[in-house]
Protein backbone atom coordinates (compact mmCIF):
# COMPACT_ATOMS: atom_id res chain seq x y z
CA UNK A 1 0.00 0.00 0.00
CA UNK A 2 1.12 3.09 -0.88
CA UNK A 3 1.49 5.96 1.64
CA UNK A 4 -1.34 8.19 -0.62
CA UNK A 5 -3.34 5.30 -0.11
CA UNK A 6 -2.90 5.08 3.90
CA UNK A 7 -3.47 8.72 4.63
CA UNK A 8 -6.66 8.25 2.15
CA UNK A 9 -7.66 5.70 4.13
CA UNK A 10 -7.41 7.62 7.48
CA UNK A 11 -9.20 10.65 6.20
CA UNK A 12 -11.93 8.82 4.99
CA UNK A 13 -12.10 6.90 8.19
CA UNK A 14 -12.18 10.08 10.68
CA UNK A 15 -14.51 11.87 8.25
CA UNK A 16 -16.95 8.57 9.07
CA UNK A 17 -16.73 8.60 12.80
CA UNK A 18 -17.11 12.49 12.90
CA UNK A 19 -20.13 12.26 10.36
CA UNK A 20 -21.52 9.73 12.64
CA UNK A 21 -21.33 11.64 15.94
CA UNK A 22 -22.27 14.74 14.02
CA UNK A 23 -25.79 13.16 12.61
CA UNK A 24 -26.65 11.25 16.28
CA UNK A 25 -26.36 14.43 18.34
CA UNK A 26 -28.51 16.21 15.38
CA UNK A 27 -31.12 13.56 15.57
CA UNK A 28 -31.48 13.14 19.03
CA UNK A 29 -31.73 17.05 19.72
CA UNK A 30 -34.42 16.77 17.20
CA UNK A 31 -36.31 14.52 18.77
CA UNK A 32 -36.90 17.74 21.85
CA UNK A 33 -36.44 20.91 19.36
CA UNK A 34 -37.70 19.71 16.11
CA UNK A 35 -35.59 19.31 12.55
CA UNK A 36 -35.90 22.89 11.95
CA UNK A 37 -33.95 23.86 15.30
CA UNK A 38 -31.22 25.61 14.21
CA UNK A 39 -28.80 23.50 16.25
CA UNK A 40 -29.95 20.32 14.68
CA UNK A 41 -29.53 21.94 11.26
CA UNK A 42 -25.85 23.13 12.17
CA UNK A 43 -25.12 19.28 13.20
CA UNK A 44 -26.73 17.81 10.33
CA UNK A 45 -24.69 20.32 7.66
CA UNK A 46 -21.18 19.19 9.87
CA UNK A 47 -22.58 15.27 9.36
CA UNK A 48 -23.54 15.88 5.91
CA UNK A 49 -19.91 17.81 4.98
CA UNK A 50 -18.39 14.74 6.80
CA UNK A 51 -20.03 12.14 5.10
CA UNK A 52 -19.23 13.66 1.20
CA UNK A 53 -15.70 13.78 2.19
CA UNK A 54 -15.66 10.38 3.06
CA UNK A 55 -18.01 9.36 -0.20
CA UNK A 56 -15.46 10.90 -2.23
CA UNK A 57 -12.52 9.92 -0.63
CA UNK A 58 -13.46 6.38 -0.93
CA UNK A 59 -14.70 6.31 -4.29
CA UNK A 60 -10.61 7.71 -5.18
CA UNK A 61 -9.52 4.64 -3.09
CA UNK A 62 -11.76 2.16 -5.11
CA UNK A 63 -10.88 2.99 -8.63
CA UNK A 64 -7.41 1.40 -7.72
CA UNK A 65 -8.10 -1.20 -5.56
CA UNK A 66 -10.78 -4.13 -4.22
CA UNK A 67 -13.98 -2.97 -2.56
CA UNK A 68 -13.34 -6.23 -0.92
CA UNK A 69 -10.16 -4.59 0.43
CA UNK A 70 -10.46 -0.83 1.09
CA UNK A 71 -14.16 -0.90 2.74
CA UNK A 72 -13.28 -3.44 5.34
CA UNK A 73 -10.70 -0.48 6.94
CA UNK A 74 -13.61 0.41 8.55
CA UNK A 75 -13.72 -2.16 10.35
CA UNK A 76 -11.79 -0.08 13.22
CA UNK A 77 -15.08 2.33 13.29
CA UNK A 78 -17.18 -0.33 14.87
CA UNK A 79 -15.19 0.30 17.97
CA UNK A 80 -14.03 4.06 17.45
CA UNK A 81 -17.73 5.08 16.76
CA UNK A 82 -19.09 2.86 20.46
CA UNK A 83 -16.56 4.14 22.61
CA UNK A 84 -16.94 7.99 21.26
CA UNK A 85 -20.94 7.99 21.56
CA UNK A 86 -19.93 6.64 25.14
CA UNK A 87 -17.27 9.70 25.64
CA UNK A 88 -19.08 12.57 23.59
CA UNK A 89 -22.88 11.71 23.33
CA UNK A 90 -22.36 10.10 26.82
CA UNK A 91 -24.25 6.68 25.83
CA UNK A 92 -24.98 3.18 27.75
CA UNK A 93 -21.92 1.27 26.90
CA UNK A 94 -22.24 -1.87 27.86
CA UNK A 95 -19.71 -4.93 28.33
CA UNK A 96 -22.12 -7.02 25.70
CA UNK A 97 -21.96 -4.19 23.72
CA UNK A 98 -18.09 -3.43 23.86
CA UNK A 99 -17.19 -7.24 23.24
CA UNK A 100 -19.63 -7.26 20.00
CA UNK A 101 -18.15 -4.10 19.08
CA UNK A 102 -14.54 -5.60 19.43
CA UNK A 103 -15.44 -8.67 17.84
CA UNK A 104 -16.92 -6.78 14.38
CA UNK A 105 -14.26 -4.59 14.44
CA UNK A 106 -11.62 -7.54 14.84
CA UNK A 107 -13.66 -9.36 12.34
CA UNK A 108 -13.90 -6.84 9.60
CA UNK A 109 -10.03 -5.90 10.47
CA UNK A 110 -8.83 -9.70 9.69
CA UNK A 111 -11.18 -9.44 6.21
CA UNK A 112 -8.90 -6.53 5.18
CA UNK A 113 -6.03 -8.09 5.37
CA UNK A 114 -6.62 -10.98 3.36
CA UNK B 1 -29.81 5.93 26.77
CA UNK B 2 -32.59 6.46 23.99
CA UNK B 3 -35.75 4.56 25.11
CA UNK B 4 -36.01 1.52 22.40
CA UNK B 5 -39.71 0.67 23.48
CA UNK B 6 -41.08 4.14 22.74
CA UNK B 7 -41.05 4.15 18.81
CA UNK B 8 -43.90 3.75 15.87
CA UNK B 9 -44.66 0.41 13.98
CA UNK B 10 -45.39 -0.88 10.95
CA UNK B 11 -42.98 1.14 8.16
CA UNK B 12 -41.70 3.55 10.51
CA UNK B 13 -40.40 0.78 12.80
CA UNK B 14 -36.55 1.74 13.32
CA UNK B 15 -35.82 -1.70 12.98
CA UNK B 16 -37.58 -1.77 9.85
CA UNK B 17 -35.35 1.08 8.34
CA UNK B 18 -32.25 -0.10 9.85
CA UNK B 19 -32.54 -3.03 7.26
CA UNK B 20 -33.41 -0.88 4.57
CA UNK B 21 -30.46 1.30 5.21
CA UNK B 22 -28.47 -1.65 5.06
CA UNK B 23 -29.55 -3.29 2.07
CA UNK B 24 -29.26 0.20 0.32
CA UNK B 25 -25.29 0.64 1.22
CA UNK B 26 -25.09 -3.05 0.45
CA UNK B 27 -26.23 -2.03 -3.51
CA UNK B 28 -24.52 1.19 -3.55
CA UNK B 29 -20.76 -0.40 -2.90
CA UNK B 30 -21.10 -2.62 -4.97
CA UNK B 31 -22.39 -0.11 -7.97
CA UNK B 32 -19.72 2.18 -6.65
CA UNK B 33 -17.10 -0.57 -7.35
CA UNK B 34 -18.40 -1.34 -10.82
CA UNK B 35 -18.69 2.77 -11.50
CA UNK B 36 -14.84 3.46 -10.32
CA UNK B 37 -13.60 0.60 -11.90
CA UNK B 38 -15.00 1.46 -15.39
CA UNK B 39 -13.77 4.95 -15.10
CA UNK B 40 -10.17 4.36 -13.28
CA UNK B 41 -8.52 5.13 -16.78
CA UNK B 42 -10.16 8.05 -17.74
CA UNK B 43 -7.53 10.05 -16.32
CA UNK B 44 -4.39 8.84 -13.93
CA UNK B 45 -3.97 12.12 -12.04
CA UNK B 46 -7.74 12.63 -11.27
CA UNK B 47 -8.77 9.14 -10.69
CA UNK B 48 -7.45 9.02 -7.04
CA UNK B 49 -9.93 12.05 -6.42
CA UNK B 50 -12.58 10.00 -7.35
CA UNK B 51 -14.04 12.94 -9.64
CA UNK B 52 -13.54 10.97 -12.61
CA UNK B 53 -15.91 8.09 -11.42
CA UNK B 54 -19.08 10.56 -12.11
CA UNK B 55 -18.80 10.14 -15.13
CA UNK B 56 -20.39 6.44 -15.02
CA UNK B 57 -24.16 6.20 -14.77
CA UNK B 58 -24.01 3.55 -11.91
CA UNK B 59 -21.87 6.26 -9.88
CA UNK B 60 -24.92 8.38 -10.01
CA UNK B 61 -27.67 5.74 -9.03
CA UNK B 62 -25.08 4.64 -6.21
CA UNK B 63 -26.02 8.44 -4.79
CA UNK B 64 -29.23 8.15 -5.09
CA UNK B 65 -29.06 4.93 -2.69
CA UNK B 66 -26.89 6.68 -0.78
CA UNK B 67 -29.22 9.42 0.09
CA UNK B 68 -31.73 6.85 0.44
CA UNK B 69 -29.80 4.78 3.06
CA UNK B 70 -28.99 8.60 4.98
CA UNK B 71 -32.34 9.02 5.18
CA UNK B 72 -33.19 5.72 6.63
CA UNK B 73 -30.10 6.12 8.81
CA UNK B 74 -31.29 9.51 10.10
CA UNK B 75 -34.29 8.40 10.81
CA UNK B 76 -32.85 4.92 12.71
CA UNK B 77 -30.66 7.25 14.73
CA UNK B 78 -33.67 9.35 16.33
CA UNK B 79 -34.68 5.96 18.30
CA UNK B 80 -32.14 4.06 18.95
CA UNK B 81 -28.44 4.56 20.35
CA UNK B 82 -25.55 5.09 17.88
CA UNK B 83 -23.65 2.41 19.94
CA UNK B 84 -26.03 -0.37 19.17
CA UNK B 85 -27.63 0.94 15.89
CA UNK B 86 -24.00 1.37 14.10
CA UNK B 87 -22.61 -2.14 15.09
CA UNK B 88 -25.61 -3.88 13.75
CA UNK B 89 -25.47 -1.55 10.42
CA UNK B 90 -22.02 -3.09 10.29
CA UNK B 91 -23.96 -6.48 8.62
CA UNK B 92 -23.06 -4.96 5.24
CA UNK B 93 -19.38 -6.01 6.22
CA UNK B 94 -20.69 -9.80 5.60
CA UNK B 95 -22.87 -9.38 2.97
CA UNK B 96 -20.65 -7.36 1.46
CA UNK B 97 -17.96 -9.96 0.97
CA UNK B 98 -20.38 -12.64 0.39
CA UNK B 99 -21.45 -10.68 -2.32
CA UNK B 100 -18.28 -10.06 -3.86
CA UNK B 101 -17.55 -13.86 -3.72
CA UNK B 102 -21.39 -14.64 -5.63
CA UNK B 103 -21.84 -11.10 -7.72
CA UNK B 104 -17.71 -10.03 -8.92
CA UNK B 105 -16.20 -13.09 -8.72
CA UNK B 106 -13.87 -12.17 -6.00
CA UNK B 107 -11.92 -15.07 -4.03
CA UNK B 108 -12.58 -15.42 -0.13
CA UNK B 109 -9.40 -16.69 1.64
CA UNK B 110 -9.70 -18.80 4.82
CA UNK B 111 -8.27 -16.04 7.03
CA UNK B 112 -11.16 -13.96 5.44
CA UNK B 113 -14.19 -16.36 6.33
CA UNK B 114 -12.61 -16.57 10.16
CA UNK B 115 -13.28 -12.70 9.80
CA UNK B 116 -16.66 -12.98 8.52
CA UNK B 117 -17.80 -15.51 11.09
CA UNK B 118 -16.34 -13.30 13.82
CA UNK B 119 -18.46 -10.59 12.52
CA UNK B 120 -21.69 -12.62 12.56
CA UNK B 121 -20.82 -13.55 16.43
CA UNK B 122 -20.09 -9.85 16.97
CA UNK B 123 -23.60 -9.13 15.60
CA UNK B 124 -25.35 -11.58 17.73
CA UNK B 125 -24.11 -10.64 20.74
CA UNK B 126 -24.42 -7.05 20.39
CA UNK B 127 -28.72 -8.08 19.30
CA UNK B 128 -29.09 -10.53 21.81
CA UNK B 129 -30.45 -7.61 24.52
CA UNK B 130 -32.34 -5.83 21.83
CA UNK B 131 -34.33 -8.86 20.66
CA UNK B 132 -34.86 -9.79 24.49
CA UNK B 133 -35.88 -6.02 25.01
CA UNK B 134 -38.48 -6.01 22.30
CA UNK B 135 -39.82 -9.40 23.17
CA UNK B 136 -40.89 -8.12 26.41
CA UNK B 137 -43.01 -5.31 24.83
Amino acid sequence: MTWLAFILILVALVAFVAGQLFLKHAMESSTATGLRDRKVIFFLCWGVLSMTIHFFVTLGLLAHLDLSYVYPFQGLSVIIISLAAAIVLREKLTAQLTIGALLISAGIVLVSLS
Amino acid sequence: MTKTHNHPSGVANPWLQLWLSVVCVLIYELLQKRGATETANLSENWSWTGITALASPLVWLAMVLMIISLLSWLYVLRYIPLSIAFPLSRLVDVLIPLSCWLILGEHISPRRWLGISLVVIGLAIVAKPVARLEEKL
